[in-house]
């Protein structure tokens, strides 16, 4: 068997103030990442990118992106996204920058990935607990995010874990 | 006996004239030269060497943005006459060079375009071009 190949880049994005993030919508995302790459490789990175750019995947509460780009170019594109520093969505600049944190082959290894960073996330948090409610509560969200057979994963514990960090 | 001349890495054993020799180079040569000549639609338009290179550099950043406008070329030699250029380039930016001069469409809104006479990685190479030898 034959697929078309692509490559899926898990990027989380910073911005200062956290409700901005909200603002976010796919189309934006790709904008901006379009326009960086047409600015910093011209034409020939604006026609790479009509070809299978897309954006799979944004979650607005944390800030997590999946985006697909095609195997064979995916090293020049990526090599742009540095040079995002804002995103324009709905009329209002939001000023920002990705961080790549993992480059998968599928959607699913990226998947994984996320899950296991964001127990990571969780893990660290740990220390900084005021009281035990607040621990139990953060424990209880460990042993949920774990990647359990059979049934279905939950890693859109995005809201919870945003509250926790706070 | 051209490849012979040109070989860098090759052994000087060839004895008798022009015996087939195979020229191997170990590693890739760090330089590309390019012989160009620029056509105008009107010849009465001159551009100096400075100009010539804003232009292709101006080329490069609608090609391949700024990346490609921050690539390393130079021009050794240019005649203003002929408007026949020799340029060097790393051979990583080599076919960045050539995409960008094969698509230079217009100068000054007149059209105009690129020949690529010879290209080398030896500048010895440019010295002489054998499709315009006369042979008797």
């Amino acid at each position: 068997m034959v697929r078309v190949k692509s490559r899926y880049l898990l990027c989380e994005v910073n911005v200062s103030e956290s409700r901005d993030l909200l603002l976010l919508d796919d189309r934006a995302v790709a904008g901006a990442v379009r326009s960086a790459v047409a600015r910093m490789h011209g034409d020939y990175g604006a026609a790479l990118c009509s070809i299978r750019l897309s954006v799979k995947y944004l979650n607005v509460h944390n800030g997590m992106v999946f985006l697909r780009f095609p195997k064979s170019c995916y090293q020049l594109l990526w090599s742009a996204l540095p040079f995002i520093t804002n995103i324009e969505s709905r009329g209002q600049q939001i000023p920002c920058f990705l961080n790549c944190l993992h480059v998968g082959g599928t959607i699913r290894t990226c998947q994984k990935f996320l899950i296991r960073y964001n127990t990571q996330q969780l893990q660290r948090i740990l220390p900084k607990c005021k009281n035990a409610a607040e621990k139990d509560q953060v424990c209880q969200e460990i042993l949920n995010c774990l990647p359990t057979r059979g049934s279905k994963p939950t890693y859109e514990g995005g809201s919870e874990f945003e509250d926790e960090r706070e | 006996c051209a490849a012979m001349m040109q070989g860098q890495t090759s052994d000087w054993k060839i004895a008798g004239p022009c015996t087939f020799h195979r020229v191997v180079l170990k590693n890739a040569s760090p330089h590309h030269y390019m012989k160009v000549h620029l056509e105008l639609e009107d010849n009465s338009n001159r551009l100096s060497a400075v100009e010539l290179k804003h232009f292709i550099i101006a080329g490069l950043k609608n090609l391949h943005g700024e990346v490609g406008a921050a690539l390393n070329f130079d021009v050794l030699k240019y005649d203003e006459g002929s408007l026949t250029a020799l340029l060097r380039v790393h051979s990583s930016g080599l076919v960045k060079l050539w995409s960008s001069l094969t698509l230079l469409g217009s100068y000054q809104n007149q059209s105009c375009a690129f020949r690529v006479l010879q290209v080398s990685p030896f500048l010895l190479a440019l010295t002489g071009n054998s499709r315009e030898l006369q042979l008797h």
